[in-house]
């Protein structure tokens, strides 16, 4: 541990000094650069570092290394590398770690963007000045100029990463390595701004960056909206589960194992966006049953049978309300995803039987308030009897296929959430709301109804 | 026009005319460029960038600045009316007349952007960097101005403020900076079809990212609705009556001026301030039936589980006014505002005109509750000023 933290110590060293040096070289050798322009762009990029969207869960729209690479062309006629090394250091202001006082990260982010930048502006330092007048050849060199950039950050960076998470150096590189690659075409684009201000002047700065700002507001937008849609479905599972405690986890794991379905089906990630939000609100239709027959144990009337049953209807009508989920609404009527080997197994949409196999391997491996939780195998071979009568076969292979890939375990002893039983709840028998799971078929008949 | 069909359709007319013209003239040629930019019209056209409060604005505004700065008048008439004519073939849009207004509005929104440019330009020499600033800047906004006035012709509906106009800023300044890419500045640089090209990456990025955001949006509001119907669906209140209330008090709080986001969680707790009854027993197995403030508080509780609807929570006060005493004060505006439109609701039952009136009369005097005179007046202009629709207000 203690030569772990030595080595970190001396690498952020080490960086920092090398940055330090190249701010002294440039700065006592080369020329001034062109200080307007220089706090200009730097402002800039210490606003694109502090004020980064994700644009995707993996990729983060790196506005930052875009200006960077604008001054990496803007500085190059007048040959002061010190603008450069300048900018890039400015990538490196994290104002949330000066607020940490976390001083060894924000001189290694700082020394690690300025040698970055060094090293992007030495290519177009050997290549010939002429080469920035003409397109494709801008467009090759502003490639090997990222490619310099990304490469001297990703290693130094590798090199931190694994010391301090203990992961190893090489794995750390490639997935570095795949965030940059995405991050090439915003090189480009910083090239090509670098090379509008040499021709036109500082103009060019607020006509490139108040389109890129709206992009931004917009897009911080939607994810906030996104987050308050989710919100939104979160209520409705809480009102589930406070009506039926027992089905605590139920919608969440659902749509997990839509997920590990879809997945192993190849959904596009639209559809399995839609596949989540189906899972997730398959049972809205509950919150229309009430408390008491919901939690009964013990067999249930035919009159409250059909009270029960009637959620999927409303779960479809709510569901059809919403655009993007219309397509899925029979995802929660039991009836409609039952799997039909012969008619028509082109043309039918194969969502509604993810959801419908997703939830009965959840039924059967979770404790209801009328039956103890299956061991996993059960439960599999449950699913394997019904395929192609209850279930589609290729819903239910890609389950057990995804569930075992990834050596998890579901069912008795396996559960997530134990509950506190007022009432031991019977081993097997047909009870409320677990609708949709295997004890399908068994219909209360009405001489018992009539009995209860 | 199935979208697959037109998406096929587009690119072929986009793409082949420009490959002919450059393997034939040579990717040097006038013609060449003038083609290419005549499919990014038609490109533009398809693409629109939609701002959440402000009608839809198509990409190729930006475009044609890029074509002012390249052709000549005749040129330029003769490329655009080329291009909105395929645009106005291959647009998705229902039957002949949307696609003739559409293409009438947007021939006369280009053309007064040509004006403005040769006006502006004709005064200094085209090397004043000034002048052609000032004349691309002032095409693109004229663009937009008579865009939105001819799109607004008949319905009077012309929103002149500031509010949600990020998205035309963000297709000037692109505009105005894929023009200047093109053919430079005061003689100086010009980068030719590799400008534009290149820097139409922010604009699209908006475009992205305003795509999202109407989906999202659309969905967020078509969940909100849909759990509304729950609690009718479960038979505990008359139909309609989440939706009902939403669009009243929406009204009545544009005409009580509240902010935007007051609105929003106005819509939001509006649409489910019954949601809470679901989760309460049955009246028959508490042998007593079921107090509003219940299930106010059981609404309120739920939304608060959401961070985001917290405030939307707040808008739901579980206790009754005091008899015959003063409005609280620490009932907000929203607050009242819900609560007058869930009670107008329940005494109008939906209904036509003379059962509205009888329930604001009875709001008015009503036994029980003292409600805000302010708020009952909002709800009166609200009923004055809009037209009702099968005891619905018809909202625009």
């Amino acid at each position: 541990m203690i030569r772990r933290l030595n080595l970190l110590s001396l690498t952020v060293g080490i960086v920092t000094g090398a940055a330090m040096a190249a701010v002294g070289v440039t700065a006592a050798r080369g020329p001034a650069p062109d200080w307007v322009f220089l706090a200009v762009l730097g402002g800039l990029t210490v606003l694109a570092s502090n004020r980064s969207v994700a644009f995707r869960d993996d990729a983060v729209f790196s506005a930052d290394s875009m200006l960077v690479m604008a001054s990496v062309v803007a500085f190059r006629p007048s040959g002061a590398l010190l603008g450069p090394v300048l900018v890039g250091m400015c990538a490196g202001l994290d104002i949330a770690q000066f607020r940490e006082r976390a001083w060894q990260k924000v001189l290694f982010n700082c020394g690690q963007y300025g040698l970055g930048a060094l090293a992007a502006a030495l290519v177009f330092w050997v290549a010939p000045a002429s080469a920035l007048s003409s397109a494709p050849w801008l467009i090759l060199m502003a490639l090997a100029g990222a490619v310099a950039f990304s490469v001297t950050t990703i290693v130094m960076l590798a090199v931190v990463l694994s010391l301090t998470t203990g992961e190893r150096f090489r794995s750390v590189l490639g997935t570095l390595w795949r965030m940059h690659i995405e991050g090439l075409p915003f090189a480009l684009l910083g090239v090509f701004l670098g090379r509008l201000y040499l021709d036109v002047g500082l103009v060019v700065v607020p006509l490139f960056v108040t389109p890129i700002l709206v992009a931004r507001e917009a897009f911080a937008s939607y994810l906030a909206l996104k987050r308050s849609h989710g919100d939104t479905v979160r209520i409705l599972i809480g009102a589930l589960e406070a009506k039926d405690p027992y089905t605590a986890g139920h919608a969440e794991r659902v749509a997990m194992f839509t997920h590990y379905i879809g997945l192993e089906l190849g959904l596009s990630a639209k559809g399995l966006e839609r596949l989540r939000l189906a899972a997730l609100m398959h049972d809205v239709g509950k919150l229309v049953v009430p408390n008491h027959l919901l939690n009964k144990p013990g067999r249930l009337t035919e009159e409250e049978f059909a009270r029960v049953q009637m959620h999927e209807e409303v779960s479809v009508e709510i569901l059809s309300r919403i655009d993007f989920l219309a397509p899925v609404a029979p995802s929660a009527l039991s009836e409609h995803t039952r799997f039909k080997p012969v008619a028509d197994a082109k043309g039918q949409p194969i969502e509604p039987h993810i959801v419908a196999v997703a939830d009965a391997f959840d039924a059967m491996t979770s404790t209801r308030s009328y039956r103890k939780a299956l061991p996993q195998a059960i439960a599999f071979l449950e699913l394997r009897e019904n395929a192609g009568k209850q279930f589609h076969p290729r819903v239910v292979d890609a389950l057990i296929v995804a569930i075992e890939r990834r050596d998890e375990r579901y069912g008795e002893g396996h559960e997530a959430d134990i509950h506190d039983f007022g009432v031991e709840p019977p081993d097997a028998g047909l009870g409320s709301a677990g609708l949709g799971d295997l004890l399908h078929d068994e219909v209360p008949d009405s001489s018992e109804a009539t009995q209860s | 026009m199935r979208p697959t069909i037109r998406a096929l359709v587009t690119a072929v007319v986009v793409v082949v005319p420009p490959v002919v013209i450059g393997i034939t003239r040579g990717v040097g040629s006038p013609g060449f460029v003038l083609a290419t930019l005549a499919g990014g019209i038609v490109v533009g056209e398809l693409l629109e960038l939609c701002p959440p409060v402000r009608a839809a604005i198509p990409l190729s505004y930006a475009v044609v600045l890029v074509l002012l700065r390249a052709a000549s008048v005749q040129e330029f008439v003769i490329t655009v009316a080329a291009a909105e004519l395929v645009a106005a073939v291959l647009r998705d849009a229902p039957g002949v007349v949307v696609r003739v207004e559409c293409l009438a509005r947007r021939l006369v929104a280009i053309g007064a952007a040509l004006g403005v440019y040769s006006a502006i330009a004709s005064v200094g020499s085209s090397d004043n960097e000034t002048v052609m600033l000032a004349a691309l800047a002032g095409a693109g906004l004229v663009e937009f101005a008579v865009d939105e006035v001819a799109g607004e012709i008949g319905r009077w509906h012309l929103d002149l403020s500031g509010h949600g106009r990020s998205a035309q800023l963000a297709l000037v300044t692109s505009g105005m900076l894929m023009a200047v890419g093109y053919g430079g500045l005061g003689g100086r640089g010009g980068m030719g079809l590799w400008g534009p090209a290149l820097f139409s990456v922010p604009l699209l990025a908006a475009w992205y990212s305003f795509a999202r955001l109407a989906v999202i949006r659309r969905t967020y509001t078509q969940t909100l609705r849909a759990l509304s119907i729950v609690p009718e669906l479960g038979g505990l209140v008359r139909p309609g009556h989440g939706a009902r209330v939403a669009d009243v008090s929406t009204e009545m709080g544009r005409e009580l001026g509240l902010e935007p986001h007051e609105i929003e969680y106005l819509q939001a707790a509006s649409l489910l301030h019954h949601i809470g009854h679901v989760c309460l027993d049955d009246p028959e197995v508490l042998g007593r039936p079921i107090e509003a403030s219940e299930v106010a508080r059981a609404s309120a509780e739920m939304l608060r589980q959401a961070e985001f609807l917290a405030p939307a929570a707040d808008l739901l006060s579980p206790d009754p006014l005091p008899f015959g005493g003063a409005p609280r004060s620490t009932t907000s505006t929203a607050g009242q505002v819900l609560r007058v439109a869930s009670a107008f609701d329940e005494l109008s039952e939906g209904g036509d005109e003379r059962l509205a009136r009888g329930a604001v009369e009875a709001l008015y005097s009503g036994p029980g509750y003292v409600y805000d005179p302010r708020v009952l007046a909002a709800l009166e202009r609200v009923l004055e000023r809009v037209p009702r629709v099968d005891g619905r207000v018809a909202v625009t």
